[in-house]
């Protein structure tokens, strides 16, 4: 291995050309390469329009195997989510066989990771078929671009029409079409108790008159007790964020809510400073470890009988139900929060059909299923809420969905929730979530207002 | 074979004498061609009549053979795709920052100004991920060196168990972030946590807290709980530096009197600064980082208190879809790492380390 210059140097010399000749064949090869990709990458970025084009053109030239498949990304990963989701692609493989559905799950609690994911594909023109989302609110950054279809006419069909709540409906035409398919719907406006440790304290639930009424209902199990009084969670702001909305609306009635989440915060300052000071009140009444735990170990604290109540959506409910020796109204029951006995505030899931749609036909078969009485019946009891088609057999939801699905039939008014999408854009939604992020730690009334003020 | 491609690509430097360059070939093939520094000298007897006397043809070869055009196909390619993936990456990204775009739009690169900058002197959000990232980078990366040049300097005493308590010591390094603040989360609470079980037994039942919910600790308890995790880099780093000091050092320093706390502030710690310059590097890049920990703990949310700026990037970008916005928070975030690395590479370079 030793070098022999003297001897082999034009052997030396056409090697050196060869690396030499290669080495710059390689650079322009690759030079020409990424200059491709940073045509495309530019056209891409810089121009949406020629962008979508080039999605276009592939799209057409792997169209012919593809239509039929199905693409769906959702977040239902967990336990009885994921069995109601499979339960919902039963019930649509019977009915159209010859779709094949690609399943995309894109898990994280709520959503947290599907927005990134949708978004980043729809920006480069390449959505699913059809994805989760909440209906309302949080299809705005969608529909201020165009990239839903309308489906009033090829899915919204009289028959469906007239079976939805118009609260609901118009959740999903937020930009005055019709864009989205709502397929269940979970309360948010709930007050769990564990029914033992409440009559330990002597207290009757459906007696408490208002927010104010639950706070003296909580000093009493405090004082009775040594439960919890409630098993409310602050690690992640969002249960303080939903229970100051039912603590609003249990104060100032719905119609001020709707105005509220209509940006009109500063006519609204004293009732929106009021409701802060209760929800800091609560405070006092929150697990000792408050701050480091979810909501369904909150939730626990509830069937352990360490805690008496808990404001959660009606998904809470699903955690009853597997827990051993549990019982609807024996061991556990639910009022609606205090003073919102006629509000049905709503946490919906819907489907969209995204513009650009790689298979269109397929798309409209499944938004088509996912509006029928079949779809909703299978998804909803093994999901825990209700559907919102008014005309579903309520036989397979047992006695709590029943009972709930009268009140929502019942119900005056279906506001939307913030903390859930439906009733703020999500840019407002993020900010009023940092200003309850902050709240959990300061309780600090001034700052959540004006905090919540300059949100909107 | 790939000693003579490197002999080749070197050849203008080394190859001045080609028996002196053969002779050191003869015993280290690659390390030779790079002591020598004879640059300027021509390469073989024909070489160097060119060289001296046709001008015009000397450019000529010298350009055919000059280093930079030779050595061309192996740095080119790669950075080629560095530049391109990397540098225009970030140049994109402070070109968004310098639009309006948010939603679901595209961006428009038709008027640029400065207003996402000017926004972010005004953000209370920002002020507070700022003022904590400063906090955090600080405050961790001493702790960390500090407990990590502890350990290391008692792991070095010729204990029994060496290995096995070198391991235990790195193990947290080796664990996923969602993993340790998990872990960390259970340590923290404050009914059944460990850490306030500890206080209680020990009789301190009144310094027990809500570590993660109350304002005043949860940053100092995130920095606890990342230091816990990254002593053990710092401690192999220094136990490597610790290992090239010759014992003799320790033995002089015994014979002149030194107390072994003098022996390690006067004679060993300064000779590892090399250790602690790396180390530090490695962590405060880090620092500025630290995202999964945060994320996984609170979510995008983690309130004021514990902010840090690369959580507020993702919440400003990803959960409102303010795209410009995060794209201003992210270059803060570059410029912050640039000023770190900068500095570093240039102390590097000036000391002939690069």
């Amino acid at each position: 291995m030793s070098r022999d210059n003297s001897a082999d140097s034009e052997n030396r010399l056409t090697r050196r050309h060869y690396v030499a000749g290669a080495g710059t064949l390689a650079t322009v090869g690759i030079a020409g390469c990424s200059g491709g990709g940073d045509g495309s990458d530019g056209s891409d970025g810089s121009d949406g329009s020629d962008g979508s084009d080039g999605s276009d053109g592939s799209d057409g030239s792997d169209g012919g195997d593809s239509s039929a498949e199905l693409e769906i990304v959702h977040w239902w990963t967990a336990g009885g989510e994921q069995d109601a989701y499979q339960a919902l692609l039963d019930g649509f493989r019977e009915e159209h066989p010859d779709v094949e559905i690609v399943d995309n799950p894109a898990p994280g609690g709520a959503g947290s990771a599907i927005d990134t994911v949708i978004q980043n594909r729809v920006i480069d023109g390449n959505p699913p078929s059809t994805f989760q989302i909440w209906p309302g609110q949080a299809l705005t950054p969608y529909t201020d671009e165009g990239l839903l279809q309308d489906i009033g006419d090829s899915v919204w069909d009289e028959e469906m029409r007239s079976a939805y709540l118009d609260g609901v409906r118009d959740l999903a035409q937020p930009a005055g079409n019709l864009v989205a398919v709502p397929i269940n719907i979970h309360r948010l406006n709930n007050l769990f108790y564990n029914v033992s440790v409440v009559e330990d304290a002597g207290v009757d639930p459906s007696s408490i008159d208002g927010p104010q009424g639950l706070l003296d209902a909580m000093e009493t199990v405090a004082a009775e007790t040594d439960a919890t009084p409630m098993a409310h969670q602050t690690q992640a702001p969002w249960s303080s964020l939903q229970m100051w909305e039912s603590i609003f609306i249990g104060q100032q009635g719905a119609d001020d809510y709707q105005s509220l989440i209509g940006g009109d915060v500063e006519s609204l300052e004293s009732e929106v400073r009021n409701s802060l000071e209760t929800l800091a009140a609560y405070a006092d009444y929150y697990p000792e470890d408050a701050g480091s735990i979810s909501w369904d170990q909150g939730n626990n604290q509830v069937i352990e009988g360490d805690a008496a109540f808990l404001h959660q959506g009606d998904w809470a409910a699903g955690q009853y139900g597997s827990a051993d020796g549990f019982e609807f109204e024996s061991d556990w029951d639910m009022v609606p929060f205090p003073g919102t006995s006629g509000v049905y505030q709503s946490v919906i899931d819907s489907f969209v059909f995204p513009t650009n749609n790689p298979s269109p036909e397929a798309t409209e078969k499944f938004l088509n299923y996912a509006g029928t009485v079949d779809a909703q019946e299978r998804f909803n009891p093994i999901k825990g809420s209700i559907p919102p088609r008014t005309d579903v057999p309520m036989d397979e939801f047992g006695d709590f969905l029943s009972r709930q699905f009268e009140d929502f039939q019942n119900s005056n008014t279906q506001p939307p929730a913030i903390a859930h999408g439906t009733a703020v854009a999500p840019a407002i939604q993020s900010s009023l979530s940092e200003v309850f992020a902050n709240f959990n730690g300061s309780l600090d009334v001034d700052s959540a207002y004006e905090g919540i003020r300059d949100a909107f | 074979m790939s000693s003579r491609i490197f002999a080749a690509l070197t050849r203008d430097t080394g190859g001045s004498d080609s028996t002196e360059s053969d002779a050191a070939a003869e015993g280290d093939a690659a390390r030779s061609p790079a002591r020598t520094d004879g640059g300027a000298v021509a390469d073989g007897p024909g070489d160097a009549a060119a060289s001296t006397d046709a001008p015009s043809e000397s450019l000529r070869s010298r350009f055919r053979r000059s280093r930079f055009l030779e050595s061309l196909p192996f740095w080119g390619p790669p950075g080629l795709l560095v530049l391109f993936f990397v540098y225009g990456a970030i140049g994109w990204n402070f070109v968004i920052s310098l639009t309006g775009w948010e939603g679901l739009g595209s961006p428009d690169y038709s008027s640029l100004s400065t207003e996402m900058y000017t926004r972010l002197l005004t953000d209370a959000s920002f002020h507070a991920a700022f003022r904590n990232t400063l906090v955090l980078l600080l405050a961790f990366t001493v702790l960390s060196l500090v407990v990590g040049l502890l350990v290391a300097i008692l792991v070095d005493q010729k204990i029994r168990l060496e290995n096995t308590l070198r391991t235990i010591y790195l193990l947290p390094m080796s664990l996923s972030f969602v993993v340790t603040a998990i872990f960390w989360s259970w340590m923290y609470n404050p009914r059944i946590g460990l850490v306030n079980e500890v206080l209680r037994g020990v009789g301190l039942e009144s310094l027990t807290q809500a570590w993660l919910s109350d304002p005043q600790f949860k940053l100092a308890a995130i920095i606890f709980a990342l230091m816990w995790q990254f002593s053990g880099y710092c401690m192999v780093v220094y136990l490597a530096g610790l290992r090239a000091i010759p014992d003799a050092q320790y033995e002089a320093a015994r014979i002149d009197g030194a107390s072994t706390v003098r022996l390690y502030w006067r004679v060993i710690v300064p000779q590892l600064r090399a250790s602690t310059m790396s180390a530090t590097v490695v962590l405060v890049v880090f620092a500025l980082k630290a995202f999964d920990f945060l994320f996984v703990l609170f979510g995008v949310n983690p309130g004021q208190s514990a902010d840090i700026l690369s959580v507020m990037m993702y919440r400003v970008a990803f959960d409102r879809i303010q795209w410009a916005y995060g794209s201003a928070v992210a270059m803060v975030l570059f410029a912050m790492a640039l000023g770190v690395i900068g500095p570093y590479l240039f102390v590097q370079y000036r000391r002939g380390e690069l």
